[in-house]
This record gives structure tokens, C-alpha cells and sequence, in this order.
């Protein structure tokens, strides 16, 4: 999760800290929630007006929706963790591509940072399916000496 | 002649209405289909069935209840106007179907060109299959099944060299999967409809594609682990621009899912989810006649009240 937060830092998406990604990490987790269900569990060592206005804050981001419940809110965040991701990934690329006279050129490195990454993939991928040969191998030979008297 | 212009306009309005509003229920609604825990194979079957849907319905629900209505119901009067509604409308139901015509004709035209191109110097490769095979050149994509009508499979020489013989017998199984679901035809049908916000719908589809073709073409968990082997290896080898329309690539979708899927593959995977078989639709399509045709005077009645208001 602290990667996705990390794509934020180029963007023009909301910049988050440390207690609001916090925060918002758990909605995503709990679905919704208000601000005295946040602290039930004790999960969250923060006073109960830290919390309030962090969630609040979030809300004037537009990263929360929030419904009136009694006198609290419920807040709900508006996007998955995907979305949010997908969105702040779209809007850094933009931005970088956007960026500085020549925009061919941070694409380039771009393409090269993929590039290098398919390949460790393919390696990790790999190394995959070797491991599980492996294991079928040493599964068949285990079950062949067991057949045997 | 007016009366029959008319008619023309007032159905294609009505397609171009239904047609519309169905696709944008498709583009809110689509991610349900995946509560229902179907098998790869059957979300593949689902998603591609809510693809078509918009154009079926529009067309089924047009020929079925607004040209009657109109033919019927309508007072075969000379002086009454066509209406600026109808007209606007009928037009652009026109330019839809140009628009997916053109692009159907582009796709194909686009394919032709490409593919002609990747079987130069091409050979027959006896494979076993039940598909015309050939290898291709070195520099061809690795694994492709080509084209809608007689449709084919090119390995390229690269890939031959690249896989072992079992290796390369489950990739060219998941191709022919691909034939049997007839993936580059619905790939065509796709582009024929288009709406804006189908795109995520249609690459759930491709994945999921992929997916039941994988399953198809495993029975074993060896078979499990060479066909993952084989996506490791050609995937070295596609080239980076993108594939004409009727086309499927051994490699397509996201290639970490597909591995990860097949790695930890076992027999029962496949009877844990929902399956969706072509008779599952008998009793719903049933039911739906039925209704219709014992519904039928009131919604001739309702869809001509609706055409009034329309031409009004």
C-alpha cells in the first residue's frame, strides 16, 4: 500500500500524509465507517477530534463521501484502491510526459523503466515455473518410491 | 411513400433509443456479472453475451413490436408530417450502423494487410490440429490464430525452436480454443457496436477469453505448467506494435494473472465455479416469447402510443 501512496508524489492528485493514507487505508478496508466506529477497535491511537478532522480533511479532498448519521457522519470513500491507483498513475504519467520542452524524452525513460521491468517479470515468472517443475518432480519421484514394496 | 419513409425513420428511431439506453445500463451494470462466481469459460460466455446485448435487444425489440405497431396501428394518413424527432433520430441510427460498418470493413481490411504480410514464406506445420497451421517466419508474432472466415494458426519459426514439442502442443490446444469460441468473430461483432465506456467491458472479456482458453486446453497439472512455460518464453518474443483486430495472440491479457492462475492449477478448479452451457438461455428466451406473445396487443398498442408521442 505505502507503494500506491508513493505514486502520489509527482502528481496532481491530493498529496496525502502519513495519518490521512492511514485513514483512508482503513475505509477502503471497513467499506464505511464514522468516526467513533474508527476508534471502536483501538487500532487507532489518535483522539477522537485528530480523527474527525483528518477524515474531514479527506472529505474536502473529494476522497470521502459522507452521509449524515444521527449527529456524526459515515464516511465513504469514493473510489476502490484500484481506481485511486489507476487515477494517480494516469495523472503522474501525464504530468511527467507534460513536463519540461522536450516531452519524448521522459518518455524514453518511461519506456525504458518498463522495458527493464517486463524483463524482471518474465525472470520472476520464470523462476516461477521452474520452482513448480521442481515440485512436480520431486512430488512424482516421492510417489514412485512409495508405490514401491 | 411518406407513409413507408415514416415507418423507417419511426424504427430506427426506436432502435437508436433502445439501442442507447441499453448500452449505458451495460456500461454502469457489467461488474455484476461477476458476483455469480462463474468459471472462466462461463464469465467469457457472459461478458461477450452483455456486450451484444444493446444490439440484439434493439434490433429483436424493432422488428418485433415497432414495425408492427407501425404497420398496423398507424392511420394510413397522407398529410401527416414526419417530425423533426424522428428524422434527427433516424439519421443518427443511420450513422451508427455506417460507423460500425466502416469499422468492421477497416478491421478486416486492417487484419488482410497485416496478416498477409506475417505468412509470406510461410509453410504448412503438421501440428495435429483440427485448424490449418503454418509456420512463419522468424520475425512474425510467436502464436497467432488468424482471420474470421477459415480461420488459421501461424507459429513462427522462432517459436518453434523456442518451445518443447509438449509446450508447444498446449499453446497450439489454448489457439484452438480461441477457434472454437470463435473469438476473432465476436472480436469483429464488438466493433460493430460501439458506445462510448465499452472498453473496460470488452477487455474484461479478452482476459476472461484467455482464461477459458487456458482451462480448454489443460487436463493436467502438466499440461498446467507447460502452457505457463510457453507464455514465459513467447512473451520474449511478441513484437511491441499492437495486433490487427481478428486476431488472438498466445500472448494477451495480463501475463503475471494468467502464469500465477496456471501455476497453481488443479483438476477442480474448473467444477468450482458457475459453468454457463448454450441451454441455460432456453428457458429464460422461452419465458420471454411467451411473455411476448401473450402481452402482445396491449405492447403494440403502447409502443404505437409511443410512436405518436415520438413523431409528435
Amino acid at each position: 500500500m505505502p507503494k500506491l501512496f508513493s505514486i502520489l508524489g509527482s502528481s496532481s492528485h491530493p498529496q496525502l500524509g502519513p495519518f490521512e493514507q492511514q485513514m483512508l487505508e482503513e475505509l477502503w478496508r471497513r467499506g464505511s465507517a464514522t468516526v467513533r466506529e474508527l476508534l471502536a477497535d483501538g487500532t487507532i491511537h489518535q483522539a477522537y477530534t485528530t480523527v474527525m478532522t483528518t477524515v474531514d480533511r479527506l472529505y474536502k479532498k473529494g476522497l470521502l463521501e459522507r452521509v449524515a448519521e444521527g449527529r456524526a457522519f459515515r464516511y465513504t470513500p469514493r473510489q476502490s484502491p484500484q481506481e485511486f491507483q489507476r487515477v494517480a498513475v494516469l495523472d503522474s504519467i501525464r504530468q511527467l510526459l507534460g513536463n519540461g520542452e522536450a516531452s519524448s524524452l521522459p518518455l524514453s525513460y518511461l519506456v525504458e523503466a518498463l522495458s527493464s521491468h517486463d524483463a524482471q517479470l518474465l525472470d520472476e515468472l520464470q523462476l516461477l515455473v521452474e520452482q513448480k517443475r521442481r515440485e512436480l518432480k520431486n512430488r512424482g519421484g516421492k510417489d514412485r518410491a512409495e508405490e514401491q514394496p | 411513400m411518406i407513409f413507408a419513409l415514416r415507418g423507417v425513420a419511426v424504427s430506427l428511431t426506436f432502435f437508436v433509443l433502445i439501442y442507447c439506453l441499453l448500452s449505458a445500463l451495460v456500461v454502469v451494470a457489467w461488474r455484476a456479472v461477476r458476483v455469480l462466481r462463474l468459471t472462466a469459460d462461463g464469465l467469457a460466455v457472459g461478458l461477450f453475451a452483455l456486450r451484444v446485448l444493446p444490439l440484439v435487444a434493439s434490433f429483436v425489440i424493432t422488428l418485433a413490436f415497432v414495425v408492427p405497431s407501425f404497420q398496423l396501428l398507424e392511420p394510413r394518413s397522407a398529410d401527416e408530417g414526419m417530425g423533426v424527432m424522428p428524422v434527427a433520430l433516424g439519421l443518427c441510427a443511420l450513422l451508427l450502423i455506417a460507423a460500425g460498418c466502416f469499422r468492421v470493413a477497416k478491421a478486416q481490411r486492417g487484419t488482410s494487410r497485416v496478416v498477409a504480410r506475417w505468412q509470406q514464406g510461410a509453410r504448412p506445420l503438421n501440428a495435429g490440429l483440427a485448424a490449418a497451421t503454418l509456420q512463419s517466419r522468424r520475425e512474425a508474432p510467436p502464436l497467432m490464430l488468424v482471420g474470421v472466415r477459415g480461420p488459421r494458426v501461424l507459429v513462427s519459426e522462432s517459436a518453434v525452436e523456442l518451445l518443447t514439442k509438449h509446450e508447444l502442443q498446449i499453446a497450439l490446444r489454448h489457439e484452438l480454443a480461441h477457434m472454437r469460441s470463435r473469438d476473432n468473430l465476436k472480436k469483429l461483432i464488438c466493433r460493430f457496436c460501439p458506445f462510448p465506456g465499452m472498453a473496460a467491458l470488452e477487455s474484461a472479456w479478452s482476459q476472461a477469453a484467455e482464461m477459458a482458453a487456458d482451462d480448454a486446453a489443460v487436463a493436467k497439472v502438466d499440461d498446467a505448467v507447460d502452457l505457463a512455460a510457453a507464455l514465459v518464453k513467447l512473451s520474449r518474443l511478441v513484437p511491441v506494435d499492437a495486433p490487427p483486430v481478428c486476431t488472438v495472440g498466445f500472448v494477451t491479457g495480463s501475463l503475471s494473472a494468467r502464469v500465477t492462475r496456471l501455476l497453481a492449477w488443479d483438476g477442480s478448479a474448473k467444477a468450482r465455479g458457475l459453468a454457463v452451457r448454450p441451454w441455460n438461455f432456453v428457458a429464460p428466451v422461452l419465458v420471454l416469447i411467451f411473455c411476448a406473445f401473450a402481452t402482445y396487443g396491449p405492447v403494440l398498442a403502447l409502443t404505437h402510443e409511443a410512436t405518436e408521442w415520438l413523431v409528435r
